[in-house]
């Protein structure tokens, strides 16, 4: 690793690991190759030249991610985001985790990586390598659903549902960190997330419901 | 034990009546007449003894939607199924040059491009062509690589600009008026000079112009289609859709099928808000590119998409001049009302609003049409827009004739639900607490109540067929094609089913959202609740009877009406049965009922009143909203749980209207400036004020009524009435923007 990477890395507290990963899961192939290098462009000789048209390089790497507690390989350009490597690559797919603004808005795609809530739309499916993922789905089952799950049915947080994923990873991950939550923190906590229907009262009270039956159970 | 056979109970055919129900095409409802059968049979019994209906049912497809389990058109995933994506026309006005999708076309993975049939673009974002790639990546990669050359077309997208009458055309002239080139009349009503008279003879006058902007559905789920089709002779089609029965025909004339080789499947779907109807222009591409490469393909829209190609509400521009007596009868309106619809139609309602009577009547409505994209139907489609400035102007007329704005409704209002749900509503809110002079009080944050009422139809019609069947092992399955929009159809299809049966929800199944299953319309107009609840509890009580006969002879052959079904138990003839034990006695195929339509279930006509409190800084024009509650009434509410919830969410998509959304255009350029979610201010979490949704249980009546448009209009004028009770500046233009305020503060005090 070069100097300067050397330097971002300590700097930002931020390791993407993506050079040490790619060979830590041995990937072979020329797609892989042509991606690890231009993902680490410092390596030196056998850089790859970008064609005299500027057309856009792909290739394919495959990696594994750690998602609900297993280890699921994939195939993944460089660019595919962690959201479109669960939903559209995996077989089978996790498809908990929705497709909504594709920027980092509106939380439909949130999962909880290494503990921390992340937009997977926003994280390069190869930066989530090494990384503990859970998505709604990895919270709980129809059968066995955890205290959010079950408060937002009790509490009807839902109506079309397909912020429900997103709202109930946040919340869930949020009442880790803060088990008895004011409304205004639980607002707070939530205003990642958007709702078309008009859920947003019932969220609340299910979130602050849910605390309330965590601290008992 | 040997079966009974039973005679019909009535072989003589129905007499038949004629009626007029609402009907739904492409979200916009209209009356039509329909001849059904005069009968009354067994109602739903007063709204307050029911056993499941009328309670707070949770959700029979929470658990799925909760833990991601529940699958949605977007989550479709089938083996070597295509991607596909869009290329959209850049800009506002445009005829096409030339084509060439060769580079595209070469790239590895890409499978199909196709071109649209368009040659002129009348907006940004008009679509172009399609592709379809193996992977999303490749998919978007190739339709960059399409080259397209446009002559650019002078456009236009300012409803000031698009009236004048040099304009620049925005649609081809009609030979029949040449003359109208973008405003074009719609409705001529009422007597001009017959208004004019009155109004000379008013105490009060208020001559203002009102806007409303033109907003997203902004469906979480943006609209497109898996198509699951091989190049075989049948297919399937994965819809996000508001009609699983609107997609088959047009699919199967895309695919080149019979429209009976085509089912449609919707199991969930992320919201539609009116806006997803028919197979629309993404549906027809992803067939298309499916019949070219005989491989299943995926199209969804991008965020992008939908929101510069996939519709909006109509946004509207009114001029109203109003008069009212001293006593506060209001005597004459006269309205000029313009549909700002891009290249569609619009709608708006006609003035006055149809909740007051305003005596002497005139209007002129026009369509004024600009370089965007079509308005399509919307919640309560042109309904919130005139609502909205229907009830500014009482509100006008009721602080310069110094009335209490409740008291002047109410005066002017014929039907006197109205005013009962006025009282209990101020009553609620603390309606005496509000500020005394608008604008007064201390300190730069003031606080401000308003507000303002709304109608809707609600009713049914005859397209719902429903099977129930009860099985030998006591299973029950309610079946029926239609689809649940996130209104909890699912559930109270099963509630009606399971109470009518004396079972828990439970022990009933029920199977929605397929094209093969018996016909159902489209959820348009609120129209579902009404059409959907009468066949269910049609199929339900029907099953009951059947069942009662064959299980007569188990029970010291009662008569089958006389059985009664309840806490899981068949009673009759001094026996009882438990449930499985009574349906072990059926025979192998258990039984089928079929349910259709009864009118007497159901009926339409819905009120409904808002009260809001806002605080507005008067410093930053900042308006923050405090609490915001409606009284709702709907003849039996199926679930309280889900109508409440409904009533929350049109509160909350009529408050991001009033202070936050709209749709931002670059007039020069002809683009929105917005369309993303990063921009385009859907409210959030930390705008909610205090939302209380009142069901009014004072409304008796024994019948199904649809609510989710009516949920969302009256809270509109509330709002912005609020604001002006707060801050005394009145705002006519949606959104109440901060800049907005402090303009008509600093105008104020010029004033003064």
């Amino acid at each position: 690793m070069s100097d300067e990477n050397e330097r971002k890395k300590k700097s930002s507290g931020y390791d993407p690991s993506r050079r040490k990963f790619l060979k830590g899961v041995g990937v072979a192939g020329a797609g892989a190759a042509l991606a690890d290098h231009l993902l680490a462009p410092d390596t030196g000789a056998d850089t790859p030249k970008l064609n005299a048209a500027g057309d856009p390089v792909s290739g394919s790497v495959n990696i594994a991610l750690d998602v609900n507690g297993q280890k699921r390989n994939v195939t993944v350009e460089p660019r595919t985001t962690l959201l479109s490597a669960m939903r559209d690559r995996l077989e089978p797919a996790v498809t908990g985790p929705k497709l909504v603004c594709d920027m980092g808005t509106c939380g439909a795609c949130t999962v909880i990586m290494d503990g921390k809530l992340v937009y997977s739309c926003l994280v390069l499916a190869i930066d989530a390598v090494g990384k503990k993922l859970t998505t709604v789905e990895g919270l709980g089952s129809p059968e066995n659903m955890n205290e959010v799950q079950k408060a937002f049915v009790e509490h009807d947080a839902l109506m079309c549902g397909f912020c429900t994923p997103g709202f109930v990873t946040t919340i869930s991950a949020y009442l880790k960190k803060n088990s008895n939550p004011t409304l205004d923190e639980v607002r707070e906590a939530c205003k990642g997330n958007f709702c078309r229907c008009g859920t947003y009262p019932r969220v609340f009270e299910a979130a602050l419901a849910a605390a309330k039956a965590t601290v008992r159970g | 034990m040997p079966q009974q056979p039973q005679a019909q109970p009535s072989p003589t055919a129905p007499k038949k009546k004629r009626i007029r129900v609402p009907r739904v095409v492409n979200g916009v409802e209209t009356m039509v007449e329909i001849e059904v059968d005069d009968v009354a049979g067994p109602g739903w019994g007063p709204n307050d003894k029911h056993t499941l209906l009328n309670h707070r049912l949770t959700r029979v497809d929470g658990p799925l939607k909760v833990t991601g389990a529940a699958q949605y058109t977007y989550d479709v995933r089938l083996p070597k199924m295509l991607y596909g994506r869009i290329l959209r026309c850049p800009h506002a006005h445009a005829r096409l040059k030339k084509f060439d999708s060769s580079k595209a076309s070469a790239m590895p993975g890409v499978k199909a491009v196709i071109q649209t049939p368009l040659t002129e673009f009348r907006f940004a974002g008009s679509p172009v062509a399609a592709v379809a790639a193996i992977t999303p990546e490749i998919a978007q990669d190739a339709a960059r690589a399409i080259v397209v050359e446009y002559e650019i077309l002078s456009h236009v997208v300012r409803a000031e600009d698009a009236i004048k009458p040099d304009a620049p055309g925005v649609l081809p002239r009609d030979p029949q008026k040449p003359g109208e080139n973008n405003v074009r009349l719609k409705q001529q009503q009422g007597d001009a000079q017959k208004v004019e008279a009155a109004l000379a003879g008013c105490d009060a006058v208020v001559e203002a112009e009102y806007r409303t902007q033109r907003v997203h559905h902004a469906c979480l789920e943006t609209h497109g289609m898996v198509v699951d089709y091989s190049g075989g002779d049948s297919a399937t089609i994965y819809a996000t859709t508001q009609g699983t029965f609107t997609i088959p025909a047009d699919a199967a004339e895309a695919l080149g099928l019979p429209q009976s080789a085509v089912t449609a499947t919707v199991q969930h779907m992320g919201g539609g808000f009116g806006s997803k109807f028919g197979i629309g222009v993404e549906g027809m591409l992803a067939c298309k590119l499916s019949k070219e490469t005989k491989t299943p393909v995926k199209l969804m829209l991008t965020r992008y998409d939908e929101f510069v190609m996939a519709g909006n509400r109509s946004g509207s521009w009114q001029k109203i001049k109003a008069g009212a007596k001293k006593d506060g009868t209001l005597v004459a309106l006269q309205a000029t009302q313009y549909r700002l619809g891009g290249v569609g139609q619009g709608s708006q309602a006609g003035q006055p609003y149809a909740v007051y009577s305003a005596g002497e009547t005139y209007r002129e409505v026009y369509a004024l049409h600009t370089n965007e994209d079509s308005s399509i139907a919307m919640r309560a489609p042109g309904h919130p827009q005139t609502s909205f400035a229907m009830d500014s102007l009482m509100d006008e007329l009721a602080y310069k004739l110094g009335m209490d704005p409740v008291a002047f409704r109410k005066k002017n209002m014929r039907d006197v639900v109205y005013h009962r749900q006025l009282d209990r509503g101020a009553r609620e809110i603390g309606w005496e607490k509000r500020n005394a002079t608008p604008g007064g009080g201390a300190g730069p944050r003031k606080r401000g109540m308003g507000c303002a009422a709304g109608t809707w139809g609600g009713g049914g019609n005859n397209q719902c067929k429903v099977d129930v069947t009860v099985s030998r092992d006591g299973a029950v399955l309610v079946a029926v094609g239609t689809q649940d929009l996130g209104t909890g159809t699912r559930t109270y299809t099963r509630a009606i089913v399971a109470e009518e049966l004396g079972l828990q929800m439970k022990d009933v199944v029920e199977q929605i959202g397929n094209s093969k299953l018996g016909g159902a319309n489209a959820s348009g107009g609120s129209t579902t609740a009404a059409s959907l609840s009468p066949s269910v509890k049609d199929a339900a009580i029907k099953a009951r009877l059947a069942l009662a006969e064959k299980l007569a002879p188990l029970l010291g052959n009662a008569k089958p009406e006389e059985i009664t079904f309840s806490g899981g138990n068949v009673t009759g003839g001094g026996k009882s049965l438990g449930w499985k034990q009574a349906c072990a006695g059926l025979p192998a195929a258990g039984v089928t009922a079929h349910g259709e339509w009864r009118q007497d279930l159901q009926s339409r006509g819905v009120h409904g009143v808002c009260f809001a409190e806002v605080e507005v800084d008067v410093e930053t024009g900042k308006v923050r909203p405090i609490k915001m509650l409606q009284v709702q009434d709907g003849g039996l509410p199926l679930n309280r749980l889900t109508m409440e919830s409904q009533i929350n969410g049109g509160m909350i998509q009529a408050l991001g209207m009033v202070l936050w959304e709209t749709r931002v255009m670059d007039s020069q350029l002809g683009l929105q400036l917005n369309p993303g979610f990063t921009d385009y201010k859907l409210p959030g979490s930390l705008e909610m004020p205090e939302l209380v949704p009142l069901i009014d249980d004072d409304d008796k009546r024994e019948v199904v009524i649809g609510i989710a448009e009516a949920a969302i209009i009256p809270a509109l004028g509330a709002l912005a009435n609020a604001v002006f009770n707060a801050c005394g500046v009145r705002v006519r233009e949606l959104p109440i923007t901060p800049d907005k305020i402090l303009m008509g503060l600093m105008s104020e005090r010029r004033n003064a």
